[in-house]
This record gives C-alpha cells, structure tokens and sequence, in this order.
C-alpha cells in the first residue's frame, strides 16, 4: 500500500489493466493490444496495464477511463452497504482493491480523485471492524477446529476481503490469540 | 530485521507481564532478611510481623516459596471492581484503572489466591471489565481517522492488543484520504 519501490503489494495493486484511448498514432506498437502487430491508432482502445499507463497518461498520449471496479454500479453497492460487497471478485483473488484505488485517485485530480478517496475511506471505515471482529473470533477458536461459524454471510465476507483487509485480518487475529493465550496459561505452572 | 514477524508489531504479553513486575506491592514476610540490593534497587529489611514493599516480582517468588503473605493493591477487591464493572457497563468512557491492572491482577490471582478475599469472584469480574472494555475498543476502531485518536484511560494490555490493526489501520487510512494541499501549487509536475 505504501510508495516504496521494493513493495511487492504496491506491485501487484499495479498489475491492473485500465482502459486508455490514445490519442495519437503510436507507430509499430500495436502488441500491446493482443497479439497483431502494427501500429496504435489515434482513438483506439487498448487495455494497458496501470504501471505502463501512468507514462502515457502523464505525457498525453492517452486519456484513461475509470475502470469497472471503481465504476457507479459498484460506488452505488458500496453506498448501501459496503459489507456485502466482494472487493477480492473486482480485483481478482489476492488482488489489493484499496492499492489500486489510491493509485486511480492519484491519476485524477480535484473533484474526482476526492470522490474515490471518500468511496475508499468510507468503505474501509465501514468494513474495518467486520474485518476485526471476524479476527478476533477466530482468534478464540481452538486451533484446528476450522470454521464453525455456519453464517453464510460471515463466510462471504471473509473471501470478499481485499489484500490489505486479509493484512490486516492476520495482525488482528495473531494479536488476540496472544493476548488470550497469555490470559490463560497460569504463573505457577511454570516453577 | 532479526526479530522474528510476529514480535515485530508489538511487545508481547509476557514482555508487558516483566515490566509490571517492577511495580511495588506490600507483602508481610514470614522470614527476616537484611536490607539487600539488587539491581533495580535495594529492598527490605524484611522483618516478619511490619509490613514491607518490595517488587512484585519479589514478591511472587517469596511468595511461591511460602516466604510472605502479599497485600492486595486497593483496587483488586469484588467492592471496587463491581463498581468500576457498573461505570463501565453504565458509561460509555473507559473507567479509570491502574494502567498495568490486568497484568498485576493475573500475577496476584496466579501466585497468591489465598490472600485476595474471594478471588473467583474477582477473577470473573476482571473477565467482565475487560469484555466490557473490549466492546467499546471495539467501537472506537470505527471511529478510525488517519491522523488521531484518543482512548483516554485505555490500559497497557489492552492498547497492546489493539495496537497492530490500528496502527496498520490507520496508515491505510492516512494513503486512502487525499491531502488537498498537494494540488493547491504545490503540484510535483
């Protein structure tokens, strides 16, 4: 989720593929557009993926559209009830759906990239303590007893966390069975 | 980094159990011993019938070689703890409570039951202040805002078990929320 270079998620929440429509003629570059050769043609729309997008964009060879995880179906989901929302299904299993977003709103300006920080944040509020409250109840099963929590809903959510939601998923849940180890193992057993 | 990953987000809760072991209790010591120094400080005299205030973890260990009898602190008694448990089903703030109560509490219940009065009951409430203080960290973690939040009177056991997730949480938060100075001139391009 940060800015370094060497982070291997800020990596892989690049690894997305936007929509841009160049505009200009790119000479002998066709490729990146499936396999034919030849060249891009001004209007034409290929999917790029953001990390090579981001040249284009910034140097004006291509205008990029919004792309569909980010889309006013999904905002319009996320506005009702942002639990029920599959954010891994938009981005592929293990994908990093916030990673992706922040770099979206970082291509955007004004108005716009103010509206995607406020669909991230308020979903990322809104899903937080799910996230934690499912940790922590893990965290006090038995290890080994899997889930024998039988809620649909409950299940649907934890495969539709995002990488940084399973991220944080992991702290949660490591913290509460230490802390609730410690609780239970008694002082006089050990001398 | 050496340490392993899972000691790197926080101190573990035996860590915190060793730095509350510094804190002074009163004991009566069943044997005399001369005024000695250890290397925290120096302790005693112990003379058997006067009171004396040593380290805890002094204490537990005299007290596991049926050396002494230990005090309970003033607030590890079923008297103030049902009424801190009733301010804190009542209110919606935490309750004021010794900092480190949770790891002195489990060290006195562990070690010297036999000198708190009725020490289940107190163990089971205990246990219900701290669910009780659980739901509400619980709710402040909704209340998560990328630059602060206050919890005032939270205990060090239990900001140590929430601090992982809200530390990442909020830093999650910080690269989600857009600072509106960087496009007023202060743009990089």
């Amino acid at each position: 989720m940060d800015d370094d270079y060497y982070s291997i998620e800020s990596i892989l929440a690049e690894n997305q593929k936007i929509q841009c429509t160049f505009k200009v003629d790119v000479p002998d570059m066709g490729h990146l557009d499936g396999g034919k050769a030849g060249d891009i043609k001004a209007l034409s729309k290929v999917q790029i993926p953001l990390w090579m997008a981001y040249i284009l964009i910034y140097s004006d060879h291509a205008d990029f559209t919004i792309p569909p995880p980010f889309a006013a179906r999904v905002r319009n989901a996320l506005n009702a009830e942002p639990r029920s929302v599959r954010l891994s299904a938009l981005v592929g299993q293990g994908g990093w759906w916030y990673g992706f977003g922040r770099m979206i709103m970082r291509l955007l300006n004004d108005v716009p990239a103010q509206e995607i920080s406020e669909v991230l944040t308020k979903t990322f509020r809104a899903r937080l303590p799910e996230v934690v409250d499912q940790a922590q109840h893990f965290a006090s099963l038995q290890s080994g007893a899997g889930s024998s929590r039988g809620d649909a809903g409950a299940a649907a959510f934890r495969e539709g966390m995002d990488g940084t939601e399973r991220e944080l998923f992991q702290l949660a849940q490591e913290s509460a069975r230490k802390t609730k180890g410690w609780y239970e193992t008694s002082e006089r057993g050990r001398r | 980094m050496a340490l392993p990953p899972s000691l790197r987000t926080s101190i573990s809760p035996p860590e915190l159990q060793l730095v509350a072991s510094e804190q002074l209790v009163e004991i009566v010591p069943l044997v005399s011993m001369e005024r000695t120094a250890f290397i925290s400080g120096a302790y005693g005299p112990l003379r058997p019938p006067t009171k004396c205030k040593v380290p805890l973890w002094m204490a537990s260990n005299l007290k596991l070689k049926k050396k002494c009898h230990i005090v309970p602190p003033p607030w590890l008694n079923v008297d103030f703890l049902q009424e801190r448990l009733l301010q804190e089903t009542t209110d919606p703030s935490f309750s004021e409570m010794p900092f480190r109560f949770a790891e002195v509490a489990k060290i006195l219940l562990d070690v010297a039951p036999d000198d708190l009065q009725n020490p289940d009951r107190v163990r089971g409430l205990l246990k219900d202040i701290r669910e009780a203080r659980q739901a509400k960290s619980r709710e402040g973690l909704s209340k998560l805002d990328h630059n602060e939040l206050m919890l005032p009177n939270l205990c060090a056991m239990e900001i140590n078990e929430i601090r992982p997730f809200f530390v990442r949480g909020m830093a999650v938060l910080t690269q989600l929320t857009r600072e509106p100075p960087q496009e007023d001139g202060m743009d990089q391009g």
